[in-house]
């Protein structure tokens, strides 16, 4: 056998071992699973019809969802500017942006919900902790589109600047800033839109927001409003979709 | 009184990647004043040349001074001293997305204290320069316009009136006129040139076209592969020396120039 039908083999190998793993480890009985189907097709069946009455809930908690995004992502902008500046290439030396770069790749790598949960913790139950793990991860991932924009742009200008005279900041502010300010607006609106859509769940583990009502209902088996909440999400985030769709072809 | 406004001394530069020297042994003196022109194929170090007199590069050999500053070979040009030369670039390098206006007053951050200049604090004098400078070269009625709504020649005047604003008393440009049809070229050139002469500014200018070179130059340069191969008052050069300097079939330089070009 050649090298590559080895490699296929072993390849075949592993993936049936960690099929048979996941299989036999967890603990699924046959009866449980034959029987999912029914309990599943029961749990709708009492989602149904769903509660109108608590549209107060739904609005309240949808609000606080928007402020939990709007004041998450103020935050992200505020820390990815100079986060941003540190990461790219053009404005710092290696030393300084390649272990920037690190720690951002880092804080993307921490699931939102990890890191609201965290915050819980630290500063208790409400729209608080969401508002700050939205602005904690959302940084990572601005503060490196920012460095991106940044290195993106044309670089005679900056050359043009420097032969005058100015320094690193006014390069920034005048050659590098009117180049890079529609990547900016987009990256951060559709930063905002992730926000506003991740932030939707948040509730769930007590950071504030509609997902909290979604908890709330399920866990006192009233699956008529967690249906009534669930479809206000399901249509908000389908509102999410259309503004963020008309607003690409505005910057297309 | 100063006597040379540039003075190089036996200097030699090889860009990183590179494995030929882009400039090679250049020893030259440029009295304050002059008006010179810098002729040579693709590839010759022109660009090089420019940018390392105008500050920008570091690790060559040799001895540079510049408006009686001398150069450091391992540092660029601190930024105090870059005002006083100012670069018109090949392709203009403009922000395309800032007025023409901006544009100008950018060649002044270099003049203005550092943080007026980034508030945006526009003080009545450069402001009244950048306008004087606009209406010099034709484009007081553009001042508004955005960069990216400018035509070609548009745009060369405002790569000017950018580098006059900046009070410079060392000129380079870079092929300033390489984008224009001929009448237009002549007259940025007529433009250029006797801005200079009226700000009493040296002014380098590098060039493909030796007619250009001959109308405008007090003196001409023909440089080669990265050596000058002659440098004569604008009345003793030579058709012969012209056609040399460009010609490919060269066995000295031919193979090297057929990469390049
Ligand atoms: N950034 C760079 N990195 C590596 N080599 C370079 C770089 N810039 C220029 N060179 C090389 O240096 C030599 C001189 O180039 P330069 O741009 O100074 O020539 P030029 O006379 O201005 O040519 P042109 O008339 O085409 O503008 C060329 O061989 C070129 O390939
Ligand atoms: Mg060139």
């Amino acid at each position: 056998m050649r090298s590559r039908d080895l490699g296929g083999f072993w390849a075949g190998l592993f993936v049936a071992g960690v099929l048979l793993w996941s299989l036999i480890t967890t603990d699924v009985e046959l009866s449980r699973l034959l029987s999912a189907g029914p309990r599943i097709a029961d749990f709708f069946g009492r989602m149904f019809p769903p509660d109108p009455t608590i549209m107060d809930e739904i609005w309240k908690g949808s609000a606080e969802t928007l402020r939990i995004a709007i004041l998450g992502t103020l935050g992200a902008v505020f820390f990815s500017v100079p986060l941003g500046i540190l990461a790219s290439e053009t404005m710092v030396s290696a030393a300084v942006h390649r272990p920037v770069r690190t720690v951002l790749a880092f804080i993307r790598a921490i699931p939102l919900i990890l890191v609201a949960m965290l915050m819980v913790g630290a500063v208790g139950l409400g729209p608080l902790p969401g508002i700050i793990a939205v602005a904690f991860h959302a940084t990572g991932m601005l503060a490196k589109f920012y460095a991106e924009a940044i290195d993106g742009v044309s670089r005679a200008p900056i050359a043009a600047l420097e032969s005058a005279g100015a320094g690193p900041l006014l390069r920034l502010r005048y050659a590098i800033w009117p180049q890079m300010a529609p990547v900016v607006a987009r990256d951060t609106i559709f930063r905002f839109e992730l926000n506003l859509r991740e932030s939707l769940i948040l509730g769930i583990v007590g950071a504030g927001g509609i997902g909290f009502y979604i908890q709330t209902y399920v866990r006192s088996f009233q699956y008529d409003k967690a249906a009534s909440v669930t479809i206000a999400v399901v249509i908000m985030v389908i509102a999410i979709e259309g503004i963020n769709v008309a607003l690409r072809r505005r910057f297309a | 009184m100063m006597q040379n406004a540039i003075h190089i001394d036996d200097l030699s530069f090889g860009h990183h990647s590179a494995e030929q020297r882009a400039i090679d042994q250049v020893s030259l003196n440029i009295a304050a004043g002059e008006c010179v022109a810098l002729l040579g194929p693709s590839g010759a170090g022109k660009t090089t040349l420019l940018t390392l007199l105008d500050g920008r590069l570091r690790d060559w050999q040799g001895r540079v001074s510049v408006l009686g500053t001398p150069f450091e070979p391992t540092r660029a040009l601190p930024l105090a001293k870059r005002a006083d030369t100012g670069f018109i670039f090949q392709e203009f390098a403009l922000v395309e997305r800032s007025t023409v206006m901006r544009n100008v007053l950018n060649g002044r951050l270099g003049r203005m204290p550092g943080w007026r200049a980034l508030l945006g604090n526009v003080s009545k004098s450069d402001m009244d320069i950048a306008r004087s400078t606009l209406s010099d070269c034709g484009i007081a009625d553009l001042a508004d316009r955005r960069v990216d709504s400018l035509s070609g020649g548009q745009r060369q005047r405002v790569a000017i009136a950018r580098c006059l604003a900046q009070e410079p008393k060392l000129i380079f440009a870079d092929e300033p006129v390489s984008n224009l049809d001929p009448s237009r070229a002549a007259d940025i050139l007529t433009l250029l040139t006797s801005a200079a002469q009226a700000r009493g500014a040296t002014t380098v200018f590098s060039s493909h076209q030796p007619e250009l070179a001959r109308r405008f130059a007090d003196r001409i340069i023909g440089m080669r592969n990265g050596r000058i191969v002659f440098d004569v008052a604008t009345r003793d050069l030579t058709d012969d020396a012209t056609a040399a300097l460009y010609d490919d079939t060269d066995p000295a330089s031919g193979a090297r120039l057929k990469v390049v070009s």
